[in-house]
């Protein structure tokens, strides 16, 4: 996209390109810039934003679960105050090994959006301080963001269940029941749960 | 510093400057602050509007979302009778149920107090707790924002000006991703199987699909429909007009699910193979079925399956009655029925071509040599117009005229065709012959949103240039001199509500009567049993009430071994119908043959 509303952030766009060779961006809308970068170069292209391109705010650091690609995508969300425009910087981890370079040094508030991503979604960031102090107190299963963790599951195992509850019904069930359709067995196994 | 820090000494009193300013904050007198517009407080449901699907209680993730029964709600077709209760001590309002909802009814208000000390009274029934609530709604959920998938997978067709050059089937079938996509929005809450007259396994059948288990979905499908490469293209669906999703969206496209299932088994080989039918051992006892529709094929095939002898009498050389001999090839292509008669006869199911019981045979040879008969003979024969010249030639009927055109006939019926009636059976006529090159108009008294035919029939008849003349009442019909039909004279008409609480009547407004010039006339509008395959004997003793054989639950007649489906019982008259008609008969005989053991 490239017209003259978009003028501005195409020229910042275009800077990025130059001082970094092996980065994919866009332009997405107005004062919106979206770059993709390698896990290797993010604190390269994060510095240089912030020194050279003033975007010297860190507004969030965003998680996204790729579950089915076996990746996580993490987002930082830069502003400038500037020339008002938004850079979201986007690099993709390994969900098996998931280990995300620290950039509290450069942002001192990033070290709490990143306790907040290790303790959510068990991504380390090496050299992170206070890395166990967060929300969660003695937690050992598995991270509760990521998209394989049961919420139910989890919900029904740690509380329990209100009196005066026990009259609940299943759809399914209650209208299996009222027009005498018989299920067979082993269809049961896609009925709602 | 100094010792004398005057800025020290002076500078609290600067705050005097604020003194007579508007204050930035509190207000006097005390003003509630408005919530924020998306506040997510406690909840309230409509309790009309709801439909207790419990797609609220299936995404909490709190499991605080019960679904349970209410006086004074009872369940009815497109409506489990549930409600659903939150316990507020686990709620965290995150409004995904509502986000779900695919109804609208439930919401979230602005109402965020709830003082109580008995931890017990967190349970909370929405439209019941706060009937007022609904005055209050903040957080809202609407066909944009809604998680809910409204838009159906539209399905791909041949174009009108394509379609009348032959009889190729219109609807061309959902591929794999098509069919995936369409199966995903399904919520599974199953309150279309209650109003399927066959209450198949809706919710897990297209489950299957969703999730790829296409041959899953095949063996749920049979197992209480044998028919389903049928019902995949011509049922009557009646299961998605109930449809949670379509209150305000498209309902899931469920019959091009079933459609796509089974044609993922191409031959009756595959499908014999996938569905693997357990045959019990012979049993001894037979059964004579007069008819080969739907309601016939069903009760041989479950009845096959039982062990049971069963044998079909066909009056004609195709099997599949009115879906063969009355459904145009381009709904429903010879070869779908072709592959779902060879499955039957694999596994077991005899089937006698043109024997025309009363004639060929008599009906008490069936009765004395079978153990039980079961009669599906369906509704054959058309009513007539009851109007003048009706008898002239180029005067059809459109089951007679479909039944031919099945058969492989020629009929010509020139360039300007009339067809009068609004059902299924008149716009099949119509779109018919359209495809032979003829003008059709189709002549019919009330408006066409008042037509008994399906919304997409009448759509498809459109879009093949086919006209529909609405408020139109027949009048009579003119022949030339050589007694050929020449027009047919109707007036129009003009809608009168009915005061009895009817649907509004059509009257003939005076002088508007008019003249259209045809070839042929052929009338829709409707059609009735043919009883004469019964000798008097048996005439006596069935009883048929308003045209109907008077049949039990399960199928039984006056006649103690006699059962009876299809159009023929019900009131319906449509295959789904049938199928539960034949399926249901299959109970009732056995339980008859095992009283006789």
């Amino acid at each position: 996209m490239s017209n003259e509303k978009t003028q501005n952030e195409q020229i910042i766009l275009d800077k990025l390109f130059e001082s970094f060779s092996n980065i994919e961006g866009s332009v997405r809308r107005e004062r919106r810039i979206e770059l993709k970068v390698s896990k290797d170069h993010v604190l390269s292209v994060l510095l240089y934003a912030k020194e050279q391109l003033s975007f010297f705010h860190l507004s969030h650091i965003s998680c996204v679960d790729w579950l089915e690609d076996n990746q996580f995508e993490l987002i930082y969300i830069l502003w400038s105050h500037e020339t008002q425009m938004q850079l979201f910087v986007k690099i993709l981890i390994d969900r098996e090994k998931p280990v995300a370079p620290n950039i509290d040094y450069i942002w001192r508030h990033a070290n709490t959006y990143e306790r907040e991503i290790r303790e959510m979604y068990g991504i380390e960031f090496k050299g992170l301080v206070g890395e166990q102090e967060f929300i969660l107190e003695d937690w050992e299963g598995m991270p509760p963001m990521r998209r394989d963790f049961d919420t139910k599951e989890y919900a029904e195992e740690t509380f329990f269940d209100r009196p005066g509850r026990e009259d609940a019904k299943d759809v399914r069930e209650e209208i299996i029941e009222r027009s005498r359709e018989e299920l067979p067995d082993f269809a049961k196994k896609y009925s709602r749960d | 510093m100094s010792f004398f820090d005057i800025k020290g000494l002076l500078s609290p009193f600067t705050a005097l400057q604020q003194l007579g300013k508007k204050p930035h904050t509190a207000k006097f007198p005390f003003e509630e602050l408005e919530t924020a517009d998306r506040y997510r407080g406690l909840h309230f449901n409509d309790l009309d509007a709801c439909i207790g699907c419990g797609n609220c209680s299936t995404i909490c993730m709190n499991g605080a979302i019960d679904m349970i029964n209410l006086e004074g709600i009872e369940g009815k077709d497109g409506d489990s009778g549930l409600r659903p209760r939150v316990d507020n001590g686990r709620c965290c309002w995150c409004a995904l149920c509502v986000e779900v909802c695919p109804t609208g009814s439930l919401n979230l208000t602005k109402d965020y107090i709830y003082v109580s000390d008995d931890a017990n009274s967190f349970l909370w029934t929405p439209g019941v707790s706060n009937p007022d609530g609904g005055e209050n709604l903040s957080f809202t959920s609407d066909e944009e924002t809604s998680l809910t998938e409204y838009s159906r997978i539209p399905m791909r067709e041949l174009e009108g000006s394509e379609r009348i050059k032959s009889f190729a089937e219109v609807v061309l079938g959902y591929s794999e991703e098509e069919a995936r996509n369409e199966a995903r929005r399904c919520i599974s809450c199953g309150i279309c199987s209650e109003v399927c007259p066959e209450h198949m396994h809706i919710p897990e059948y297209i489950n299957a699909i969703a999730k790829g288990e296409d041959e899953d979905a095949i063996r749920i499908i049979y197992d209480n429909n044998p028919l389903p490469d049928m019902c995949g293209k011509v049922c009557t669906r009646r299961c998605e007009d109930v449809c949670a999703i379509n209150h305000r969206g498209d309902a899931v496209a469920i019959r091009w699910l079933k459609r796509y299932a089974t044609e993922t088994a191409k031959t009756a080989d595959i499908v014999h193979e996938i569905v693997n039918p357990e045959i019990k051992e012979a049993n001894g006892f037979t059964v004579g079925i007069v008819g080969a529709g739907p309601s016939g094929l069903t009760a041989a095939y479950y009845l096959a399956l039982k062990g049971y002898d069963v044998t079909i009498y066909e009056a004609k050389s195709k099997a599949g009655g009115m879906t063969y001999y009355g459904i145009p090839k381009y709904r429903f292509p010879e070869d779908s029925l072709d592959k779902q008669i060879d499955y039957m006869v694999k596994i077991g199911v005899k089937i006698k071509y043109n024997q025309r019981v009363g004639v060929d045979i008599s009906f008490n040879d069936i009765y004395t040599n079978y153990d039980a008969v079961f009669v599906g003979i369906g509704f054959e024969v058309p009513w007539t117009l009851g109007m003048n010249g009706e008898d002239l030639k180029g005067s059809l009927q459109a089951v007679n005229y479909l039944r031919d055109i099945n058969d492989g006939q020629t009929v010509d019926v020139g360039d300007k065709v009339c067809v009068i009636g609004g059902g299924n059976v008149a716009i099949d006529a119509a779109r018919v012959a359209r495809r032979f090159g003829a003008e059709v108009t189709i002549l019919y008294r009330r408006r066409v949103q008042d037509m008994p035919a399906d919304w997409e029939e009448i759509e498809g008849a459109e879009d093949e240039g086919v006209h529909i003349l609405a408020q139109g009442i027949p009048l009579e019909a003119l022949g030339d001199e050589n007694g050929k039909i020449r027009a047919v004279s109707y007036a129009l008409a003009e809608m009168v509500a009915d005061d009895k609480g009817g649907r509004p009547k059509p009257v003939q407004i005076e002088g508007s009567e008019t003249e259209l010039e045809i070839t042929t006339l052929i009338g829709a509008i409707g059609q009735e049993a043919d009883y004469s395959f019964l000798s008097d004997e048996y005439k006596d003793k069935l009883e048929i009430n308003r045209g109907r054989i008077v049949a039990t639950e399960l199928g039984q007649t006056s006649l103690e071994k006699v059962f009876a489906g299809g159009d023929a019982v019900n009131k319906t008259a449509d295959a789904i119908s049938a199928i539960a008609d034949g399926y249901r008969a299959v109970k009732g005989i056995e339980a008859f043959l095992n009283k006789t053991k």
